[in-house]
């Protein structure tokens, strides 16, 4: 099964970019949790109730909606600061991607790891620029601003397509198609991953550079 | 289609997007309170917690839904709506967006599962619309109100929307769509594009607020370099009349430029119009008043013109008691004042300032001040030739005596 993938192409300043992933990853989480279940007997559970809040974010114009989860906040700023320490480094090559991932798992044989299989993945790249003045940035907390309203408002349309999603299985297999490490929530399985890379106009000079440089690391 | 609808399903239907109407309801109005919204994850549910989200609930906007809703939605042809306005502290008021949640009852999908997928997706429609309520512009109006400048009211109606308030080139944006056994539920916002607002209120005085106080154009650092480039343009420019002065252009004659022998015999002919003594001392001055097309000019050469014709009149003089100025045109900031005070015995062998100018300027070579045929010079050139030849033994003396010097070293 081909998972569907969206992609989403942005540049700013490197002081956004926390905000600006945890604005679209978490509005697509909001939208992909459920309540807690909580099974009374085989066959019959109820779910439990999402909260949500409003957040403002400091380097862009934009207030976005999570899930008032403090515990599932803490998944998504670990791995995006990871993300921007790597990408705001002194030798990041200033370009980079980062991936949510909803999966589920397919158990196996033994000894094998049960197989996880992408349903559906989103993908941030970005690339960074740098303002002098300003007046500069106050243009482009506006415009980061503005362009991930466009993202916030195509994901709610991609929501509302009801396009395939794993059926909610018994209780037995419940952690095969959701997370249910988190205690107020219950979001499909997921996992996030990224990437720093250099810009797609790559020099000779630096193609041979990263050749000679991968040769030595081996 | 609505045979194959169980009676339970529908009342189940009914029930379902009533509710739904009621919470999208208090989301736009708690989105446009100017508060931002905390709402805590429940573990669980209570009865009063549809579609599994924690929505609160005011009372009275639910009371304002309910009158309005007057009944079903599902049987209704005409969409709920939900008007934002903006009403300012003068009573102007402004209709900002307008949200709508409809019925279509052409698309219809009678396979889909009431109890489970309707409730589910009408769940992801509400999130949707708390997602989408942050971003519509009003969002951001919404959280700077305050009673001392405007407010944000609402209202609830039945009836097709009232776009006509909203001005020209009002967007519409689609939050989403549902599909249900009787028709497919959908969720739009119409909004405002342009924020002017027209006073009805006249003859109430509003402070004018100029926000351009960063504005880099307009800034005193810029507005002083502007000005700096505009005195460089002419100097005479720069020259301010005072404030009650009758603003005629000075006429001089040339005679006037002249000093007289008795100084200060202007002083003892009251009518006669001169200019007082210092105007020698402005280059500037002589020239706008005697050659006055060259105001403008900022060339150095028409300076120097005019320069020069100053000092060859006070030179014509020479002997007299007289103040005369020098300008040296060589360097044209420089300007060389040779004070003779009037009552001082003349001394003009001892003239410190006619030695200065001498020094000032290089003297001019002597090779140009002879004018020599070409013969006379190719006659020096071999001349020069036979003097450099028969030195030679001399000079090869001097380079190997040279390179011995550096072999001791």
């Amino acid at each position: 099964m081909n998972a569907r993938t969206q992609l989403f192409e942005l540049s700013m300043e490197g002081r956004q970019v926390d905000e600006a992933v945890a604005s679209i990853f978490h509005t697509v989480l909001f939208h992909r949790s459920l309540g807690k279940f909580k099974y009374k007997q085989e066959g019959s559970y109820s779910v439990g109730t999402v909260g949500y809040q409003d957040v403002d974010c400091d380097f862009i114009d934009l207030t976005y909606v999570c899930c008032s989860s403090v515990y599932l906040d803490q998944t998504l700023k670990r791995e995006i600061s990871g993300f921007s320490e790597a990408l705001r480094s002194t030798d990041s090559p200033g370009s980079g991607q980062i991936s949510l991932e909803f999966f589920q798992r397919k158990k196996s044989r033994w000894p094998f790891q049960p197989e996880c299989i992408p349903w559906e993945v989103w993908t941030v790249r970005l690339e960074l620029i740098k303002l002098a003045t300003e007046h500069e940035r106050q243009i482009c907390r506006e415009k980061v601003g503005d362009l991930l309203t466009e993202k916030i408002l195509y994901i709610t349309e991609v929501m509302n397509r009801h396009d395939y999603v794993p059926k909610v299985p018994s209780q037995a297999e419940l952690d095969l198609i959701f997370d249910t490490s988190y205690p107020d929530i219950q979001p499909y399985l997921f996992k996030m991953s990224f990437t720093t890379s250099s810009p797609s106009t790559t020099t000779m000079g630096n193609t041979m550079k990263k050749l000679i440089r991968e040769t030595l690391s081996i | 289609m609505s045979t194959q609808l169980s009676m339970q399903d529908k009342k189940d239907l009914e029930k379902f997007t009533k509710y739904l109407a009621l919470r999208a309801a208090q989301i736009i109005v708690q989105s446009r309170s100017g508060q931002k919204v905390n709402t805590m994850c429940k573990p669980d549910s209570s009865a009063g917690d549809w579609f599994n989200l924690a929505i609160k609930e005011l009372p009275e906007v639910s009371a304002d839904a309910k009158r309005a809703l007057c009944g079903e939605i599902v049987s209704s042809s005409v969409p709920l709506c939900i008007e934002i306005s903006l009403k300012t502290v003068e009573g102007d008021k402004m209709v900002l967006e307008t949200w709508s949640l409809g019925v279509l009852p052409e698309q219809s999908d009678p396979t889909v599962r009431v109890t489970y997928t309707v409730y589910n997706r009408m769940g992801i429609l509400l999130k949707s619309l708390l997602s989408v309520s942050r971003t519509a512009p009003a969002y951001k109006l919404s959280r700077r109100q305050g009673p001392d400048s405007y407010t944000m009211c609402y209202r609830i109606y039945m009836g097709d929307p009232q776009l006509h308030n909203l001005g020209d080139n009002y967007k519409h944006m689609r939050v989403g769509q549902l599909c249900t056994p009787v028709g497919t539920i959908h969720l739009s916002v119409s909004y405002r594009t342009k924020m002017t607002i027209s006073p009805t209120h006249k003859g109430r005085d509003s402070i004018m607020l100029k926000s351009d106080h960063f504005h880099s154009d307009l800034s005193p650092r810029h507005a002083r370099y502007q000005q700096s480039e505009e005195t460089s343009k002419s100097l005479s420019d720069t020259i301010k009349v005072g404030a009650f002065v009758i603003n005629k252009p000075v006429i001089v004659n040339e005679e006037d430029l002249v000093i007289p022998d008795v100084p200060f015999s202007s002083l003892l002919t009251p009518k006669q119009t001169s200019p007082p003594p210092g105007l020698l001392m402005n280059p500037t001055n002589t020239k706008t008043a005697t050659a006055g097309a060259t105001t403008d000019s900022n060339n150095g050469n028409n300076e120097r013109l005019n320069n020069d014709n100053t000092t060859s009149k006070c030179a014509s003089q020479n002997g007299s008691r007289r103040s005369s100025c020098s300008m040296t045109s060589a360097n044209d900031d420089f300007i060389m004042v040779d004070l003779k005070t009037p009552f001082a015995v003349t001394n003009t062998n001892s003239d410190v300032g006619a030695f200065y100018r001498d020094c000032q300027s290089a003297p001019q070579l002597q090779a140009f001040m002879e004018e020599r045929t070409l013969a006379e010079q190719l006659g020096d050139l071999t001349k020069q030739l036979e003097t450099f030849e028969t030195n030679m033994q001399h000079y090869e003396d001097m380079l190997s005596s040279l390179c011995q010097t550096e072999n001791n070293n």
